[in-house]
C-alpha cells in the first residue's frame, strides 16, 4: 500500500481547521505516528495555530506521537473483557515483552496499548493486532500468539539478510 | 448601547448588563463568590468550579458555575446556601490538598472554610487553573504554552515541548499564576503537614460575613473582579 | 444504477427491485459483523460463495453477508430462508456440506443446529431458541433483510418509504408532535425525551441548523450501536433524514469513535450510495427538501460521546465539553442549533413514521416505550444483543434471555448504563428495564450496555475498575472531575490493598456527591455512580476489605495468597512454564510450589491449570 505524502493528505482539506482531526487520522494510518513535521505541515495547511495541532495531538488517543512497535498488540479492557480476565493478558504481554504499555520493546517488533472497548463484547477477551482480532483469548493463546509474530519478524529479518 | 436585565441574586434584585456573566455581575455590587480560574479581562472557561451558584428555575434548583452563566431578565440565583458552602469547602479541601505550597490557593481554601484536610497532601506545581494558557493566548495571542495531553496528563507546556522563539518572555504568565503570586513554605515541611493559617487569611472576616466582599488582600493579588 | 429525480421513481426502482428478487427463493444470511469477523465469517462467507460457484447455484441462491443476529456467543451464525434454518458455529470447511445439502436438498444439518446446554435439544429455527423468544427485536431483526453494502436491498425491504412519506406531505411541525406523542426517549444514555429535543430545536431562531448522529459508544460492553450502524446503515441515515425534515436542517453528521472501522466503512459507502441515486443533495426526489451528510471519525476518546464533546471534535477540536446552561438544541455545532441523538434513537425514527406513534407507545411502561437493544455480556450463558419491550424485568433478560449463570457460579450482581450506571444486586432483578425506575435506585438504562456478574467479581474492585477507566478518559478541564475522581480513586485502592479505614466510607460518599453536583459535564457527574451504587447495594464486601482485611470473592491481590493444592496437582508443570514471574518451583510428577514473595496473584497459572489445583484465599 503506498504511503500518502503529507501533500496528498492535505489535498482538499486546505485551510479547513475542522479537518484537523481527519488530517491527523491519515497521518497516524500511514506514518505510524504524528511526528513534529506532519504537525507543522497540518498547522500551515489548515490555518490552525501549531498549539492548538499539539493540543489535539496529545489530547486523543487514536494519535501517538512516538512510533509504536511492528506489532502493536491492541488489548481490550472493556467491563466485559475486563471481567473474563483481560488484565491477566496484560501482564502476560508485560511479561514476555518486558516493557509497559505504551512503550516499544528495544528490537521494535512489540508493544502494548490498552484500548477502552472495541465493541465484540460476547466474544472477550479480544486482542487486535495488525487489523486482525483474535476472541476469548486466554494468556496461553496469547503467548503462542506473540511466539509466532516474533517468528515471522525473525524469518523477515532472516529473508532480507540474505538478499 | 448597552441594555440591561433584572437578576435576583440571593434576594437582591440587581441591575447587570446583558451578555456578562451571573460572576461578574455579583462581584460588581460586592457579592465576594470564591473564585480562581475567573480573571476579569479572559474569558471563561468554568474550569475550577468554585463559582459555583444554584440557579432556580420552575422550582428547582440546579448547581452550576456562575462564570459561564449569563444573566437573562428575572434570573433568580443564590450564591451562599448551606448545600454551596458544603461544596465549595470540599472542592478546596481537594485543591490544597493537591497544591498546597501558594499563599493564594491556602487563602482560597480557607475563604471556603476549609480549616482541617481529609486527604494526605501532595505537591504539585500547578493547578491547571488555565490562567497562563488564556493571558499568552488571548492577551498576547502568543500561543506560546498551551494545555496538552488529558485528564491526569493534563498539563501546561510549551508549543512542541520546547520554548518557542516567539515567546518573548513578556513574564505575563508568571505574573498571573496562582502558585507564582505568592509563594509559601507552606505545609509541606516534615512533620508539620497541615494548614498553617499564618498568612493573611480570609478565615475571621468570611465567617462574618460570608456574602460581602471585603476588600481582601487575596482578591487583591488575584486580579479579583472587584478590583478590574 | 441511475439517479432518481421524483419519488415516483423510488417506487419504480423498489417495484423493480422486489420483482427481481423474487426470482431467487433462496437466500443464505451470513453475519459479517465485527463480532463473527473474529471468527473468521469472512472466510466462510468466501467458502460459502465458493460452493455455491463450484456447485452451479451461483445467480440462483441469494449469498447475502448481513450485519450482527444478536447471538454473538454462537456465531459465526447463518441463517438459510425458506425454512429459517439457523445455524451455529459454522466454519468455513461446512460450507460444502451446507451449500450441498441445505441449500440444494432442503436437508438440516443436525450438528450445526442450536444445542439447549441443559436438555440437549436442538432448535431448528431462530423462533425456537429460548434466547430469542422472549426478545422483540424491531430494530435488530431488520439487519438479516440487508447487506449494508447494498442500498438496493434496503430499499427492496421498503426502505426510505418512510422519509417518502413525510417529504412535502407531512409539515415538520406535525413529524415532531408525532415522534413527541410516540414517547421515544434517547437511547444512549440520557433518555431525553426525543420530541421535546426536536421541538426546541425547530423553534429555535436560526436558518442553519444540524442533525448528528452520536455513534461514539464509549461504554466498554456497549455494541449495539455498532451494530446497527454496521449492519444496516440506510436505517439511521433514513431516521436522521426524517428528523433534520422536522428540524429544518440541511447538514447532518454521523460520528463515529475510531474504533470502529467497519462501521465507518459501511457508512461511507452508504452514503456514497445515496448520493449516486440522487438520495442527497438538492431537491432530494423533486422535493422541497435539501440535505447532505459526512460522516467523521472520532479520535479515541470517551468523553466525545458527551454532546458538547462531540461538537468540538467535530469542529476539529479537542474534546473539551463546555457548560449546557443553554442547550445545544439552541447553541450547538458551531453555535446553531443541533439535534444529536444516538444511533438507536434515529433507528427507531422510520418506524414510527410508518406505523404511527400510537404503535410505538403502545409498548413499555408509562416512562418508557418501545424497545431498546441491551449488549447482555459477562458471566452468563448466553452473551449477545438481545432487543426487549421496555418494561421487560431484569431477571427475565438474565435468566430467560442470558439463560442464568456460567460454570454454576452464582450471580451476584448486573451493572447497567456502563461507568455513568450502577451496579444492582439480585434482589433487585424484579425492577424493569425503564428509565426512570433504574433512575431511582441509582442505576440507569444508559446505552443498553448490561454487564452479569458472578460470585467471582468483587464489588469494590469493580468500581475501582470504573474509577480508573473514567480517570484515564476524563478530559481533565474541571477540578471536580479530575481530582475528584483521583481522590476517589486513592481511597478505594487504599481499601482494596488492606489500608482501608471505615471513616473513609462516609468520606467517599460525599466526596462522590460532591463531584456529581459541581462536575462540568455528564461524565464527570455519573463518575461516582459505581461507586456510589456498589456502596448502597454491597457495602458488606467494602467492610470485609476493611474490617477483615479480606477480599470475599478472592480478586484484590493484596489481601489474596495464591497456593497450590498438594493433593490435587499432579505436577505436570504447565504452571511453572506459564508463570511469568518465576514464582513456581517443583520437579516433574511432583507437587509444585508457589514463592509467596514473588507470585504477583495475576492468576496466569489458575486459568491455565487443568486440575484445578490452584488455590487462592
Amino acid at each position: 500500500m503506498a504511503i500518502k505524502t503529507l501533500e496528498q493528505i492535505l489535498e482538499g482539506r486546505r485551510s479547513q481547521p475542522h479537518q484537523l482531526i481527519e488530517v491527523l487520522q491519515d497521518v497516524q494510518e500511514n506514518y505510524g505516528y504524528i511526528s513534529e513535521e506532519a504537525m507543522k505541515a497540518a498547522a500551515e495547511g489548515l490555518g490552525v495555530p501549531l498549539m492548538e495541532v499539539y493540543r489535539v495531538a496529545s489530547f486523543y488517543k487514536a494519535f501517538k506521537l512516538k512510533p509504536c512497535g511492528k506489532n502493536n498488540l491492541i488489548l481490550c479492557m472493556g467491563t466485559a473483557c475486563h471481567v473474563r480476565g483481560a488484565r491477566l493478558l496484560s501482564e502476560q504481554a508485560v511479561g514476555q515483552f518486558g516493557v509497559k504499555p505504551g512503550e516499544v520493546t528495544p528490537d521494535g517488533l512489540f508493544s502494548i496499548e490498552h484500548v477502552n472497548c472495541l465493541g465484540a463484547c460476547a466474544l472477550g477477551p479480544i486482542v487486535r493486532e495488525n487489523g486482525s482480532y483474535h476472541h476469548h483469548m486466554t494468556p496461553g493463546k496469547l503467548r503462542k500468539l506473540i511466539e509466532s509474530l516474533r517468528r515471522q519478524g525473525t524469518e523477515e529479518i532472516q529473508h532480507v539478510q540474505t538478499q | 448601547m448597552l441594555q440591561y436585565v433584572n437578576v435576583s441574586i440571593d434576594g437582591a434584585v440587581l441591575r447587570a448588563t446583558k451578555g456578562s456573566s451571573v460572576l461578574d455581575t455579583a462581584l460588581e455590587y460586592g457579592i465576594c463568590i470564591p473564585h480562581l480560574c475567573h480573571v476579569s479581562y479572559l474569558s471563561d472557561i468554568g474550569a475550577c468550579r468554585l463559582c459555583i451558584v444554584e440557579h432556580v428555575q420552575n422550582g428547582r434548583s440546579r448547581v452550576t458555575a456562575s462564570c459561564t452563566l449569563n444573566v437573562e431578565e428575572g434570573m433568580v440565583v443564590l450564591t451562599h446556601t448551606d448545600k454551596l458552602r458544603k461544596l465549595r469547602h470540599n472542592l478546596a479541601e481537594l485543591l490544597v490538598t493537591q497544591a498546597p505550597n501558594s499563599r493564594a490557593i491556602q487563602d482560597i481554601a480557607l475563604r471556603c472554610g476549609v480549616k482541617q484536610v481529609r486527604y494526605p497532601f501532595r505537591n504539585a506545581n500547578c493547578v491547571l487553573c488555565g490562567r497562563c494558557v488564556r493571558v499568552c493566548t488571548e492577551v498576547w495571542r502568543a500561543r506560546a504554552i498551551g494545555f496538552v495531553g488529558r485528564g491526569k496528563d493534563r498539563h501546561v507546556e510549551y508549543v512542541l515541548g520546547v520554548k518557542p522563539d516567539f515567546c518573548k518572555q513578556c513574564g505575563n504568565c508568571v505574573q498571573i499564576c496562582p502558585m507564582t503570586i505568592t509563594p509559601c513554605d507552606g505545609p509541606m515541611k516534615p512533620g508539620k503537614e497541615h494548614l498553617c493559617s499564618q498568612c493573611e487569611s480570609q478565615l475571621m472576616i468570611a465567617d462574618q460575613n460570608p456574602g460581602s466582599c471585603v476588600w481582601c488582600k487575596l482578591g487583591e493579588s488575584f486580579a479579583c473582579g472587584r478590583y478590574a | 444504477m441511475y439517479r432518481l429525480n421524483s419519488v415516483r421513481e423510488l417506487e419504480h426502482l423498489r417495484r423493480r427491485l422486489c420483482e427481481e428478487r423474487q426470482n431467487i427463493t433462496t437466500t443464505i444470511m451470513a453475519c459479517g459483523g465485527t463480532g463473527c469477523q473474529a471468527s473468521q465469517s469472512r472466510a466462510l462467507i468466501a467458502a460459502i460463495r465458493h460452493e455455491l460457484s463450484q456447485q452451479g447455484l451461483e445467480g440462483k441462491v441469494r449469498l447475502r453477508a448481513t450485519g450482527c443476529h444478536g447471538f454473538c456467543e454462537q456465531g459465526p451464525i447463518v441463517i438459510i430462508e425458506p425454512g429459517n434454518v439457523f445455524y451455529c458455529h459454522v466454519a468455513p470447511d461446512d460450507a460444502f456440506e451446507i451449500v450441498s445439502q441445505t441449500v440444494a436438498r432442503g436437508k438440516v444439518i443436525e450438528r450445526l443446529l442450536y444445542t439447549d446446554p441443559v436438555s440437549g435439544a436442538k432448535a431448528r429455527t431462530e423462533s425456537d431458541i429460548p434466547f430469542y423468544q422472549r426478545q422483540d427485536r424491531q430494530v435488530l431483526s431488520l439487519n438479516r433483510l440487508v447487506d449494508p453494502c447494498s442500498i438496493e436491498d434496503y430499499i427492496a425491504a421498503g426502505g426510505y418509504s418512510a422519509l417518502v412519506s413525510v417529504l412535502d406531505r407531512v409539515a415538520p411541525e406535525e413529524v415532531v408532535k408525532d415522534i413527541k406523542a410516540s414517547g421515544l426517549r434517547g437511547r444512549g444514555g440520557g433518555g431525553f425525551p426525543t420530541g421535546r429535543k426536536w421541538t426546541e430545536c425547530r423553534e429555535a431562531p436560526g436558518d442553519e441548523k444540524y442533525v448528528i448522529c452520536n455513534a461514539d459508544e464509549g461504554d466498554p460492553g456497549a455494541y449495539m450501536d455498532r451494530c446497527v450502524l454496521e449492519g444496516n446503515p440506510h436505517l439511521v441515515l433514513e431516521g436522521m433524514m426524517i428528523g433534520a425534515w422536522a428540524v429544518g436542517a440541511r447538514k447532518g453528521y454521523i460520528y463515529v469513535r475510531n474504533e470502529y472501522p467497519l462501521a465507518v466503512k459501511h457508512s461511507r459507502i452508504a452514503v456514497e450510495q445515496m448520493r449516486e441515486l440522487g438520495l442527497l443533495g438538492n431537491n432530494i426526489l423533486g422535493t422541497s427538501f435539501s440535505f447532505d451528510v459526512a460522516v467523521a471519525r472520532g479520535g479515541g476518546a470517551f468523553v466525545c460521546g458527551e454532546s458538547t464533546a462531540l461538537m468540538a471534535s467535530l469542529e476539529g477540536k479537542v474534546g473539551e465539553p463546555r457548560p449546557k446552561d443553554v442547550h445545544t438544541v439552541v447553541d450547538g455545532l458551531y453555535h446553531k442549533p443541533t439535534v444529536l441523538n444516538n444511533v438507536e434513537t434515529w433507528a427507531n425514527v422510520p418506524a414510527i413514521i410508518r406505523n404511527g406513534s400510537a404503535w410505538f407507545a403502545s409498548k413499555g411502561t408509562k416512562g418508557s416505550k418501545g424497545t431498546k437493544i441491551l449488549a447482555l455480556t459477562g458471566r452468563i450463558k448466553n452473551t449477545g444483543l438481545v432487543e426487549v419491550v421496555m418494561g421487560t424485568p431484569i431477571r427475565t433478560v438474565v435468566f430467560d434471555i442470558g439463560g442464568g449463570a456460567v460454570n454454576g457460579n452464582p450471580i451476584k450482581a448486573v451493572q447497567i448504563g456502563g461507568p455513568s450506571g450502577g451496579c444492582l444486586p439480585v434482589s433487585k432483578f424484579d425492577l424493569p428495564v425503564d428509565f426512570d425506575m433504574l433512575r431511582e435506585v441509582g442505576s440507569m438504562v444508559g446505552s443498553g450496555g448490561m454487564v452479569v456478574m458472578d460470585e467471582g467479581s468483587c464489588m469494590v474492585d469493580v468500581a475501582k475498575y470504573f474509577l480508573a477507566f473514567l480517570q484515564d478518559e476524563s478530559c481533565g478541564k474541571c477540578l471536580p472531575c479530575r481530582l475528584g475522581i483521583d481522590r476517589m480513586l486513592e481511597i478505594i485502592t487504599d481499601i482494596t490493598e488492606g489500608r482501608g479505614t471505615l471513616k473513609q466510607l462516609d468520606l467517599l460518599e460525599e466526596l462522590g456527591e460532591t463531584v456529581a453536583e459541581t462536575a462540568l459535564c455528564g461524565l464527570g457527574k455519573t463518575a461516582p455512580n459505581p461507586v456510589l451504587s456498589t456502596l448502597r447495594y454491597f457495602r458488606s464486601e467494602y467492610e470485609a476489605h476493611i474490617k477483615d482485611k479480606k477480599c470475599p470473592a478472592g480478586v484484590c491481590k493484596a489481601l489474596i495468597t495464591y497456593s497450590i493444592d498438594l493433593d490435587k496437582c499432579n505436577g505436570c508443570g504447565v504452571c511453572l512454564r506459564g508463570c511469568v514471574h518465576g514464582a513456581i518451583t517443583g520437579k516433574k510428577k511432583e507437587a509444585h510450589i508457589i514463592d509467596a514473595q514473588l507470585c504477583q496473584k495475576c492468576g496466569i497459572c489458575r486459568s491455565e491449570c487443568k486440575f484445578d489445583a490452584i488455590r487462592v484465599v
